[in-house]
């Protein structure tokens, strides 16, 4: 009986995936593939909008999306933190219990947590699970080399850095990295939501 | 090509669930105590060597050179194409250990790899970067047939193209074209001079012809099949150094295929740091280089096919001895490259 019913679910299974599409088969593939260990996540102790010493470890437990801002940039952060704030949205009530977002500033000394906050308010962040970093210019340094962005001042007093966004996982391990700011946040949120499915 | 790409993902989609379905968390776990988390030791050896060249689109690779400085790599080189083994080619100084790495062509490569030179491919960086041009009354790579088309020298990387393109559309590259060698004169300048009829060249030649409406283009790699595709740089590296240095190869790659990122995401940067640093002269050129060369297609295109490719037309006509198989077999080195396409999204 057993030996009859492999060749006919191996079938049903087949003729579901022809029936399901490309598109379908996609996303039941990316559903099914775990996200890499990389390794683990650079921890850092940095300072919060509202004053408060901050480390990774701190969210030990939750999702963490960490990425890399200034506030007076005017060319591509004022593309990814929308993006952000957009799946901040989609993420329904998951956002802060189990998914929490760290901006941490490549731009210290301009960048306090007064002027963090008021960054945040106007791209209508949750800041109670999304967390705008700053610190002193060698913590920031320390911090953005670790996670392998690259920042530094140009003669203008801008700030030149990549973009790089990375998710880690519930028990402190970076598990992917985004480059630049116009990665699909569909992809995005997928990764952030299958960490916790994962046990 | 497109769809090919897509029923590749599909299926290496489809191996996933397979994966996952016969016992997924173990494969996933093998993974981590495994090859991915060694690779993310800090890196074996500290210096690493680099190509300098003056063809504009190994672009990812200069601006890499930060990049690599955070990967652990406090010695960071950029040797220059001299003396007798820099008239060689970068794939004969990466095999005879004067560079561990560089962007390379996918064509001219394979030759040193037939010969047996210790060189590794290990990833495709980016599409379509030579261009043919021809004067007035020449249209096509048909056209070439009896006309004079200016190469630096025999066997250069624009001979071993142009080579390709000739016969696949049913010229024989050893009749029908008269081969001018232009060394030590650049073939753009007698281009330029209108002593010969055609060239194939890179950028920013590419780009500084068409602003100056010096002939036309007659073939674009970035838009004509099948040139288009298939990579036409590679990143490739010592084969001893890749097998020595697993951890330090795996951070150059992923310096360099970030750079390739930032080549798409932010080009005026880029070309800013090219002029900066004194690798291209023209902001605008590289920027416009940058606009035009598919840079983003390293994660989507398979680099095995173009080896394949190139391989099979090259091996047809005698220009190598060893199927592409073989070479493919000896001479690539994917498992990198495989790691990080699922470790670095874009």
């Amino acid at each position: 009986m057993i030996i009859r019913s492999v060749p006919v679910l191996v079938f049903i299974a087949l003729v579901s995936l022809i029936v399901a599409g490309p598109h379908d088969i996609r996303d039941l593939a990316a559903s099914h593939q775990q996200l890499p260990r990389i390794a683990p996540a650079p921890d850092f102790m940095l300072t919060s909008q509202d004053g408060a010493q901050v480390t990774l470890t701190d969210f030990r437990g939750k999702v963490v999306a960490v990425t890399f801002i200034y506030t007076s940039c005017t060319s591509t952060c004022p593309v990814l933190t929308p993006m952000m704030s957009f799946v901040q949205d989609q993420l329904g009530r998951d956002f802060g219990r189990k998914i929490t977002f760290v901006s941490i500033t490549v731009d210290p000394e301009r960048d306090s947590p007064q002027v963090l906050k008021e960054y945040a308010t106007s791209f209508g962040a949750n800041l109670s699970g999304w967390s705008f970093l700053t610190g002193s210019p060698a913590a920031i340094r320390d911090v953005t080399r670790r996670y392998g962005a690259v920042a530094s001042k140009n003669v203008n007093g801008d700030v030149d850095h990549t973009f790089l966004t990375s998710i880690v996982d519930q028990r402190g391990v970076l598990r992917v990295q985004y480059a630049g700011v116009r990665f699909d946040p569909g992809e995005f949120k997928r990764d952030l939501v299958s960490l916790l499915r994962e046990r | 090509m497109p769809f090919v790409q897509t029923r590749r993902r599909l299926l290496t989609d489809l191996a996933f669930i397979g994966a996952a379905g016969l016992g997924g968390v173990g494969l996933t776990g093998l993974s981590y105590s495994g090859q991915s988390r060694a690779s993310e030791r800090p890196p074996e050896i500290t210096t690493i060597r680099l190509a300098k060249s003056p063809i504009a689109c190994l672009a990812p690779q200069y601006v890499a050179a930060e990049l690599l400085r955070i990967e652990g790599f406090t010695d960071v080189q950029y040797v220059g194409l001299e003396g007798d083994i820099g008239k060689r080619g970068i794939p004969e100084m990466i095999g005879r250990d004067h560079i561990d790495f560089s962007m390379t062509f996918a064509a001219p490569m394979l030759i040193p790899m037939d010969a047996g030179e210790p060189i590794t491919a290990l990833a495709g960086v980016h599409v379509g970067c030579f261009e043919v041009f021809g004067h007035e009354d020449i249209r096509s790579i048909a056209d070439l047939k009896g006309r004079s088309v200016g190469i630096p020298y025999s066997s250069s990387s624009p001979h071993t193209f142009l080579t390709i393109m000739t016969s696949y559309i049913g010229l024989d590259p050893t009749k029908d074209i008269n081969w001018v060698i232009t060394s030590p004169v650049q073939p753009k300048q007698l281009f330029i001079e209108r002593k010969i009829d055609a060239i194939l060249c890179f950028p920013p030649e590419t780009q500084e012809l068409r602003a100056r409406k010096i002939g036309s283009v007659i073939a674009n790699s970035a838009q004509d099949r099948p040139w288009s595709n298939y990579f036409c740089c590679m990143l490739v590296g010592n084969s001893e150094f890749v097998r020595k240095y697993p951890a330090a190869t795996k951070r150059v790659l992923r310096a360099i295929l970030k750079a390739t990122d930032l080549c798409v995401s932010e080009p005026k940067r880029v070309a800013q740091l090219m002029v900066d640093q004194g690798y291209a002269a023209h902001s605008d050129y590289v920027v416009q280089m940058l606009s035009e060369l598919p840079y983003a297609v390293w994660r989507d295109y398979d680099p095995e096919d173009t080896i394949r490719f190139y391989g099979l037309r090259m091996h047809e006509l005698g220009m190598i001895k060893s199927p592409p198989q073989k070479l493919i077999a000896e001479h690539t080195d994917w498992r990198f490259l495989n790691e990080l396409k699922r470790e670095l999204k874009m």
